[in-house]
C-alpha cells in the first residue's frame, strides 16, 4: 500500500506539472482569464451554492413533516444537480446565427416539466410513506 | 463598544460538527468518489485520444478503422463528463463540513495540511473548469480569452494529476469506507425520517443517469426522442445536423458559382474537374458517421468519388498524404490533411450526395470530404482543391 500510494503521488505530481508546462506559452491575458475560471467555480460553490443548500436542508428538516423529508431531499438532489448540469442550454447563450440544428429544443419548457415531475415525485412519495406508516408515531403517551 | 477580536470571529465560523445531516460520511463520499473517479478517468483517456486526432504524435498512425471509433470515444467523453456533474456536486456536498476543519497549530502538520488543501483546491478548480468549459464548448459559447482546446487539455493534466494525489492521500480512508456498510442503524434510530446515505447515493446515481439519458440522444439514435436537453436535436437539412453553415463559412455564393472547379495538384501537375466530371466517374456509396468533438454524431449514406481515384488521375500513388482545401473564408479548419493510410481506404471520398440527394449547400456542396473514423471538423466541406504531398 505504501508503494502504491507513493507511486500515485509521484505520478500525480508529474501529471500536474506537465499540465502547467503546457501553459508555458500562454499570454498574460489568457492566463488571467484561465485563473478567473479556475477560481470562479470553487468560489461559486463554497461561498454561494453549498451554504444555500445547507440552509435549505436545515430549514427542511425543521419545517417539513417527517414523512416528507427523505423523498423531498432526493427530489431536490436530483432537481438541483440536473439544473446545474443543464445550465448551459438553459442560459439562452451560444448557438450559431442562421443554424437551427444547434440548440433547437424548448429547453426551458422541458425544465419546467422536469421540475413539476420531481415535485410530484416528492409529494407522491410522502403520501405513500404516510399511508404505509402506522399512526403509532404520533400516538405517543 | 469594542471591535470584535479574531477569537470572536472564529467562534462565529461553523465547525464540522455543526453540520447535522448524518447522511454525510466517508461511506457515502468514497462510493460517489469512486464513480466520479471512473467518469474522470474515461474523460481523460477519451479526451487525450481526441487530442491526438488534432495534433498527432509521431508514434501514432491514424487509421480508418474501426469506422465508428471516434464516434464512440468522443461520445463517451461527453457522456462521462455529463454524468460527472451531479456526482461532483453530491461528492462536494458530502465533504463540505471538512472545509471548516481548523488548521493544526504550526510545524510539520501545518505544512502537510496546507499541501493537501492545495491539492484539493487544484482538483476542485480544475474539475469545475473542465466541466464548465466543456459544456459551454458544446453550445458554442466562449466567454473567455484563452484557447479552448489547448487550455482544456492542459487543465485536464492538472485535474488528473491532482486526482491521483488525492487518491494517494485518501487511499486508506477509501478502502476502509468501501468495506463498511453504507448506513449505521444508530443513525436511523436517532432520526428515522432523515435521508440516509443510501438514499443520497441512490439520488446521485439517478441524477447522473438522468443527465446522460436526457442529453445523449445527440449521439445515441434511440435516445433522440427522450433527450429533451440535448444540444443537437438531430434534425437538419437531409436529416443531418450542421455545425457551420455556408453563410457562416463565407461560401454561400462561391459554392454555387458555375465556374467552380476541383483542382487536383500533384507537384507541378494540376487536373481540373467540374462537378459533372466527378459525377461521371465511378461512384462509391457508404454509410459513415459525422462525429464531432462536441459529442454529437449521426450516420448518413454518402456517395461520391474515392479520393485515391481522384489523385490517381493526376498520377499520384494511392498511399499519398493529401491536403484538402475548402472555399471557406471564415472560421477555423478551412483545410485538413488526410494521411496515406486513410486515403488508401475507398470509403475516403469527396461526397456528392447525402442520403440519396444532391449534397445540401450547408453540408458542403459542390463536394465535401467524408472519411471513416475522423473528427467532424476534418471532414472538410466546400472542397475546391486536393493537393498531394510527397
Amino acid at each position: 500500500m505504501r508503494a502504491t500510494r507513493a507511486l500515485l503521488l509521484l505520478t500525480g505530481v508529474g501529471f500536474g506539472l506537465w499540465g502547467v508546462w503546457l501553459m508555458r506559452d500562454f499570454t498574460r491575458e489568457q492566463l488571467t482569464s484561465e485563473a478567473f475560471w479556475l477560481a470562479g467555480g470553487v468560489v461559486l460553490h463554497d461561498v454561494i451554492l453549498a451554504p444555500v443548500v445547507v440552509v435549505l436542508g436545515y430549514g427542511a428538516s425543521r419545517l417539513l413533516p417527517g414523512h416528507f423529508r427523505s423523498g423531498a431531499a432526493t427530489a431536490f438532489l436530483v432537481w438541483g444537480t440536473l439544473t446545474v448540469t443543464f445550465l448551459p442550454v438553459l442560459s439562452g447563450q451560444g448557438g450559431k446565427p442562421g443554424n437551427d440544428t444547434v440548440l433547437g429544443k424548448p429547453y426551458v419548457l422541458s425544465w419546467i416539466v422536469m421540475t413539476l415531475l420531481l415535485a410530484g415525485w416528492a409529494v407522491g412519495g410522502a403520501l405513500w410513506r404516510r399511508r404505509r406508516r402506522p399512526v403509532e408515531v404520533t400516538a405517543e403517551p | 463598544m469594542r471591535l470584535p477580536t479574531v477569537e470572536d470571529i472564529e467562534k462565529r465560523i461553523p465547525r464540522p460538527d455543526d453540520f447535522e445531516s448524518r447522511a454525510r460520511g466517508t461511506q457515502l463520499t468514497a462510493r460517489v468518489g469512486t464513480a466520479l473517479g471512473l467518469c474522470f478517468g474515461i474523460c481523460f483517456l477519451t479526451g487525450m485520444w481526441s487530442h491526438f486526432q488534432y495534433s498527432t504524435p509521431g508514434w501514432l498512425t491514424l487509421s480508418p478503422n474501426p469506422t465508428q471509433l471516434y464516434r464512440w470515444t468522443q461520445g463517451l467523453h461527453i457522456i462521462s463528463g455529463t454524468a460527472a456533474i451531479p456526482l461532483l456536486l453530491v461528492k462536494l456536498w458530502s465533504v463540505f463540513p471538512r472545509l471548516f476543519i481548523r488548521p493544526p497549530k504550526g510545524g510539520r502538520a501545518l505544512v502537510v495540511e496546507g499541501l493537501e488543501r492545495a491539492s484539493i483546491a487544484a482538483l476542485m478548480g480544475s474539475s469545475f473548469f473542465l466541466l464548465a468549459s466543456g459544456t459551454l464548448n458544446i453550445i458554442g459559447w466562449y466567454p473567455w480569452e484563452f484557447s479552448f482546446r489547448r487550455t482544456h487539455e492542459a487543465v485536464a493534466w492538472v485535474a488528473i494529476g491532482s486526482l491521483l494525489v488525492h487518491i494517494a492521500v485518501k487511499l486508506p480512508v477509501i478502502r476502509r469506507a468501501l468495506g463498511e456498510p453504507i448506513d449505521h442503524d444508530d443513525d436511523h434510530h436517532l432520526d428515522p425520517d432523515a435521508p440516509t446515505r443510501r438514499s443520497v447515493l441512490r439520488g446521485a446515481f439517478i441524477a447522473s443517469g438522468l443527465a446522460v439519458v436526457l442529453t445523449a440522444g445527440q449521439t445515441v439514435p434511440w435516445l433522440r426522442k427522450v433527450s429533451a436537453f440535448s444540444v443537437r436535436p438531430g434534425d437538419g437539412p437531409q436529416d443531418l445536423p450542421v455545425n457551420r453553415t455556408a453563410k457562416g463559412a463565407g461560401t454561400a455564393t462561391t459554392a454555387l458559382d458555375p465556374a467552380w472547379r476541383l483542382q487536383v495538384t500533384v507537384g507541378d501537375r494540376t487536373v481540373s474537374l467540374t462537378r459533372d466530371d466527378l459525377l461521371a466517374m465511378p461512384q462509391s456509396t457508404h454509410r459513415l458517421p459525422i462525429a464531432c468533438v462536441e459529442g454529437w454524431s449521426r450516420s448518413a449514406v454518402w456517395s461520391g468519388v474515392p479520393v485515391r481515384d481522384l489523385i490517381a488521375l493526376a498520377g499520384a500513388d494511392p498511399d499519398s498524404d493529401v491536403v484538402v482545401r475548402s472555399l471557406q473564408t471564415k472560421g477555423a479548419f478551412g483545410s485538413s490533411r488526410v494521411v496515406g493510410n486513410v486515403v488508401r481506404d475507398d470509403r475516403t471520398m469527396l461526397a456528392l450526395t447525402l442520403n440519396g440527394e444532391t449534397l445540401d449547400i450547408d453540408h458542403g456542396y459542390p463536394c465535401r470530404l467524408i472519411a471513416p473514423n475522423r473528427p467532424g471538423v476534418f471532414q472538410t466541406k466546400w472542397v475546391n482543391e486536393l493537393e498531394v504531398r510527397a
